[in-house]
Formats: C-alpha cells, structure tokens, sequence
C-alpha cells in the first residue's frame, strides 16, 4: 500500500511579518513540531529580510547556503521541506508589490518567482509548490473563461518547470477563493496540465466555504496531489467570504459574528472535518502524496501542533 | 521495554481567553494536557498532594482519572509530591513535636491513593533553609528520624519515600546530604536527583547520583542559568520565587545556557543500568515571554534526540 507522509506547517508562528525571525525561534518550532512526530516542514514563501525561511537568498544569508539550511534542520530532527506555500499576492515581487494572478502582465515575474522555489524544493526534499491559483472571488466574482484561462495558462507555465525539477503544482483552494464550487474546480482541472499540475484538498478552507472535503476528493480523486489537514467548527453561513476585503473583514476580523479563530486542532470538540473518512478515502484511492497539517491562527502553536500530534498519532495511524 | 520511562513533573499553565489557567480548569482543559503530553511520549506525570483532591472533584475519584488517562495513552501518576515550605504550626520538620502530625499527613496521602498505581511519594524534607537554621548535626538527625518513619509507613503502603534537595531547603550541602543519608535507612529512605536544584547549590548532581545510585528512586531532569552566589537559598521570603538576584532559576533541557551536565548524568545512569523513570520538569518555564507547551517539546526533544543516544 503506498505510503502517505504527514509533514507540518509552519504558518502558526508567523502571525506578523517581523516576527519569529531568530534562528532560535525556528529552532524551538522545528524541534516542538519534530518531538510531536512529524519530520518535515511546510514553509510559506515570502521575500525580503523579514522571511528567513522564505526566500533562497535569505536562507543562504542565515544559513551559509542551502545545505547549511538543511544541515540546521536536521539538527532539529526535521528530515525534509515538503512543500512551499507560494502566494504571489504576497510581497514575492521585485518592487515589493503584490502580484495577480489573473493579470497577464504579471505572469513573467510570477513564473520566474515560483521557478526559485521549484528549483530549490528538490534540495530541501520536497517536491509540492502549493499555489494560491486565483483572485479572491470579491475581486472577481465568478470565474470567467477568460480569467480561468489566464490562471490556467500561468499555472501551465509553472506546471512545465516544476517537471523538469519532479516537482508538482498544487492548486490550494482557501475559503475566499473564487473557484468555490465544484462545477469551478472542474473547469480549472480541465483547463489545466494533469501531468503537473494538481488540486490541494484543505479540509477546513473548503468546509468554512460551504464545500464537502470528502465529496470533493471523491469526485477530484485522480487530481489531488497535496491535502492539507486543519479542522474547523463553522461554515460561512452568512456569505461573508465572498464580500468586499474579506482577507480582512472575514478571515482576519471574524465576520460579523467576530469569530475569534477559524481553523482549529485536529479532533477539537466540534470540528466539522471527517479526517478519518478522508483518510480512509485516500488510502482506498491510492494517494501517496503529503498530508501537511495546518494550525494557522492558533494563539498558540505549540500546543496545537502536540495535539495535532496527538491526533496523527492516537486516531489516523492505527488506521494506516 | 526500555529503561527508562518519562513522566512529566506537573507545572503546567497555559493561555486561555480567561488568561493562565492551570489544566484543572475544565476537564477540557486536562484533556488537552494529557494529549499534548502523550504526544511528546510521556508515559505518566508526577503530580502535588494538593492536586488530588482537584482530580477527584473533576473525575470523582482518582481511578476514574486514570482511566481517563489511560484512554488518551498515558499509564498514571507516577509520583506526588509533598512540601511544606513554611513552617507552620504542625509543620516544622526539625520539631519532634510535630512528626506524629507530618507522618499522620503522609499517610493520608498515601490512603488517597490507595486504588491507583502511585509509585513514590517524593518530599521536600525540611522547611526553608532561613526557617530552620542553624542547620547542625542533631537538626539533620531529627529530620533523618522523621523521614525515616515515613520510609516506614509508605512502604506499607507498597510506595518508596523520597528526598527532594531544593537548593533553598535545610538539607542542601553535600556534607549536609551526605550526613542526612547516613542517618536515613537506605531501605526507608531514598534520593530523588533533581539536577537543577543541586547546581544552584554547588553540587555536583552526577557526582550526587554516583556515590546514591544504589538507593536512588528518579529523577526531575530540569537545568538552571545560574548558581547561588549570594546566598540566596537563606533569604527570606522566598528563595525560589522572589529572589532579588535570579528571576528564572529553572529551564527546560537543551538551552544553550544550561548549566547541568545532562549527557554525563545519563552516562552514568547507563553504567549503574538504572531502570525506570524520569521526570522532565522546568517550572517557572513561563517567566520570560516562554510557555510550558513549548518549553515541554523543547524539554523532550533534547531528550529524544540528544540523551537517548546514550541511553533510554
């Protein structure tokens, strides 16, 4: 039966920009997550000095040169980078601005961006470049052909490199994205490379959007190529994902209910996620692929990855 | 079966949207706290006296929350500890008059844990230094009497009592500890190393550990930054909280300012094939900005990937 590796994101301990950039601060995350049973690492990419773990050059300053990046994780018992969040909404440009993937004059810089990480990933030992594919649907409402054909043909021109460094695209559909309905995520695979480029099942992203994560695996099965494991204990019963700067007004803020936190621990009381259906779904399927655990906007990391831990560990593995 | 086990020595707080709380604020709360600690491979906790009545009034009794430890994956309580810091009336360990009561209190500890499987009973074996000096050879006798008919007692009740040296108690020289053992029966008696506690006081814990292995009962493995320069172990109010001079005496394993010679304990250890268990105990982990949840997988990490290479 093939096997799948779990890995552990490390997005709970950037809430801030300028925060979590010492070396003994990653040290203690990746020995924290190491010691709750996972060996590898997911990491977010991000530009500038503020990102020590986000970009080559930043690692190579910090640590002397990949290797010497590599060497410090083992020295943290973390076997591997699995995989890079790759965001060009985020400060990746080289005028520091957002770049969009639906504007096709932005698509060189976003290809050359993702190339440094595609080429950087089979070193670290990984081999997934998770991509936030698409706008936010507030900012562009139902996909148009035009716009799934843009973002097709950027994650195609991503997907062709990544080949060439046995590395796959995984398309990450969070809760605000525009491609929101199975009928979208159906158009997107179908305009898009299966050789190289995939789909990432979230399970809380796509339950907060009113998605079935079990339902979506079963219909994408042949397509999915990185699931990301995080639970949560609402869905978006009031469409606010979908309304104007919901990065900010929903993800961040809460809504109008003021939700305090989102995305929650694995097994919490009342998690909405069946991770042990999936589970048993991508064994039956076959996936071989990374299952990366995810606790962004835990108050408090540590604690979430041991009991994520707890979880992987006590539930999922006496059913793998 | 390895030799060595790991218990966790309770002093665990963390955040929540009513600030620190303790894990006996839900049972919630101890859920979470069991299953982190399982997580990091702990396989029991040692715990206070003053706790158990807080399992009981959560679980009902204290096998009902050993079963629900168990059912998360964690074996038991290992360990509990006694002290009585302050020397307050019935409590002054250096008094005769008062060991029929601190005996009688044992007991009672050891009668409330009748139906789980506890282990030891560990204890601080004086007041404060500053509350029971001077500290001379016939005050170290009356303790050793004292403590010896608690060995007494416990072993009746199928548990080993065992003597904890804070750096800021009576017994915490090595010629203080040294006479303190040869008055003590090493049948009744037995030595609990706390690591951290003895570098802060000038001893040598792995040297301690060599000379007592034979009647050495566990362990709390925790470091320290720093050592007692100014005689702060006789200060009163309070030596451990409110030194004026060391805000933090105790860390977790694995800092690079630890003090504590971990690897060459556990060498030691290897070569007196000590079997059972070991405490991992960092309390004050949070002064500074930390939090026990980190500071607990930073502790066992080190343990896992640094001293179980030389032995587990």
């Amino acid at each position: 039966m093939p096997s799948i590796k779990f890995s552990y994101a490390l997005n709970s301990w950037r809430p801030t920009y300028d925060s979590f950039v010492r070396r003994e601060q990653h040290a203690r995350a990746l020995k924290t997550i190491s010691v709750s049973g996972f060996r590898s690492v997911e990491l977010s990419c991000g530009a500038g000095r503020w990102e020590p773990l986000g970009n080559r050059e930043m690692m190579e300053t910090n640590h002397g040169s990949i290797d010497g990046f590599v060497d410090f994780l083992r020295s943290c018992a973390i076997d591997a980078v699995s995989s890079y969040f790759f965001d060009p909404g985020v400060f990746l440009s080289s005028a520091g601005v957002p770049l969009a993937v639906a504007n096709p004059a932005d698509r060189a810089e976003i290809v050359e961006r993702a190339r440094e990480y595609l080429i950087m990933l089979p070193l670290l030992g990984g081999d997934r470049l998770v991509v936030k594919p698409a706008p936010a649907y507030w900012r562009s409402g139902e996909p148009s052909q035009p716009l799934l054909r843009n973002i097709a043909e950027l994650w195609n021109q991503v997907g062709e490199i990544a080949a060439q460094q046995r590395v796959k695209v995984a398309m990450h559909l969070d809760c605000l994205c525009a491609i929101r309905s199975e009928a979208a995520i159906d158009r997107l695979l179908d305009a898009t490379n299966p050789q190289s480029v995939g789909l990432a099942i979230d399970t809380a992203e796509l339950t907060l959007a009113g998605l079935d994560p079990v339902a979506v695996y079963d219909r994408f099965a042949e397509r999915v190529n990185h699931v990301q494991f995080k639970d949560v204990l609402l869905r978006d019963d009031l469409g606010e994902a979908t309304q104007s700067n919901a990065e900010l007004n929903f993800l961040s803020g809460g809504g109008s209910r003021e939700v305090a936190r989102w995305f929650w621990e694995l097994g919490t009381p009342g998690g909405l996620v069946d991770f042990p259906a999936l589970l048993s779904r991508l064994q039956a399927r076959g996936y071989d692929g990374w299952i990366v655990v995810e606790s962004d906007q835990s108050p408090y990391p540590a604690t979430s990855a041991m009991l994520n831990g707890w979880y992987v560990n006590r539930v999922l593995a006496p059913r793998r | 079966m390895p030799n060595l086990r790991w218990s966790y020595m309770d002093h665990w707080r963390e955040p929540s949207p009513r600030g620190l709380v303790t894990q006996y604020a839900s049972v919630r709360s101890m859920d979470r706290f069991i299953k982190q600690l399982v997580a990091l491979g702990f396989a029991g906790i040692d715990t206070f006296f003053f706790s158990l009545p807080q399992f009981e009034a959560m679980f009902g009794s204290l096998p009902n929350f050993e079963n629900f430890m168990r059912e998360r994956g964690m074996d038991k309580i290992v360990n509990v500890f006694f002290a009585k810091p302050n020397a307050t009336p019935g409590f002054a360990f250096h008094e005769r008059s008062d060991h029929d009561n601190i005996v009688a209190a044992c007991e009672r500890i050891l009668e409330r844990c009748r139906d789980i499987s506890v282990e030891g009973l560990i204890v601080m074996p004086t007041n404060t230094y500053w509350q029971m000096e001077p500290v001379t050879d016939d005050r170290i006798g009356v303790i050793a009497d004292l403590w010896n008919r608690v060995g007494e007692m416990t072993r009746r009740h199928g548990a080993k009592t065992s003597i904890h040296h804070e750096f800021w108690c009576g017994i915490r020289t090595l010629e203080q500890i040294e006479r303190f053992y040869e008055l003590t029966d090493p049948e009744l008696v037995y030595f609990f190393c706390d690591t951290a506690q003895h570098v802060i006081a000038h001893v040598d814990p792995v040297a301690l550990y060599e000379k007592y292995h034979a009647r050495c009962s566990g362990f709390h493995f925790k470091d320290t930054h720093d050592v007692d320069t100014t005689e702060d172990f006789r200060r009163p109010p309070d030596a451990e909280l409110l030194s004026p001079t060391v805000e933090r005496w105790f860390w977790e394993m694995g800092t690079p300012e630890g003090l504590v010679d971990f690897p060459a304990l556990m060498r030691a250890m290897k070569k007196h094939e000590y079997k059972g268990w070991v405490a991992l105990e960092h309390d004050k982990a949070d002064i500074g900005g930390s939090n026990y949840a980190e500071a607990t997988a930073v502790g066992k990490w080190y343990a896992d990937n640094v001293l179980s290479k030389i032995y587990a």
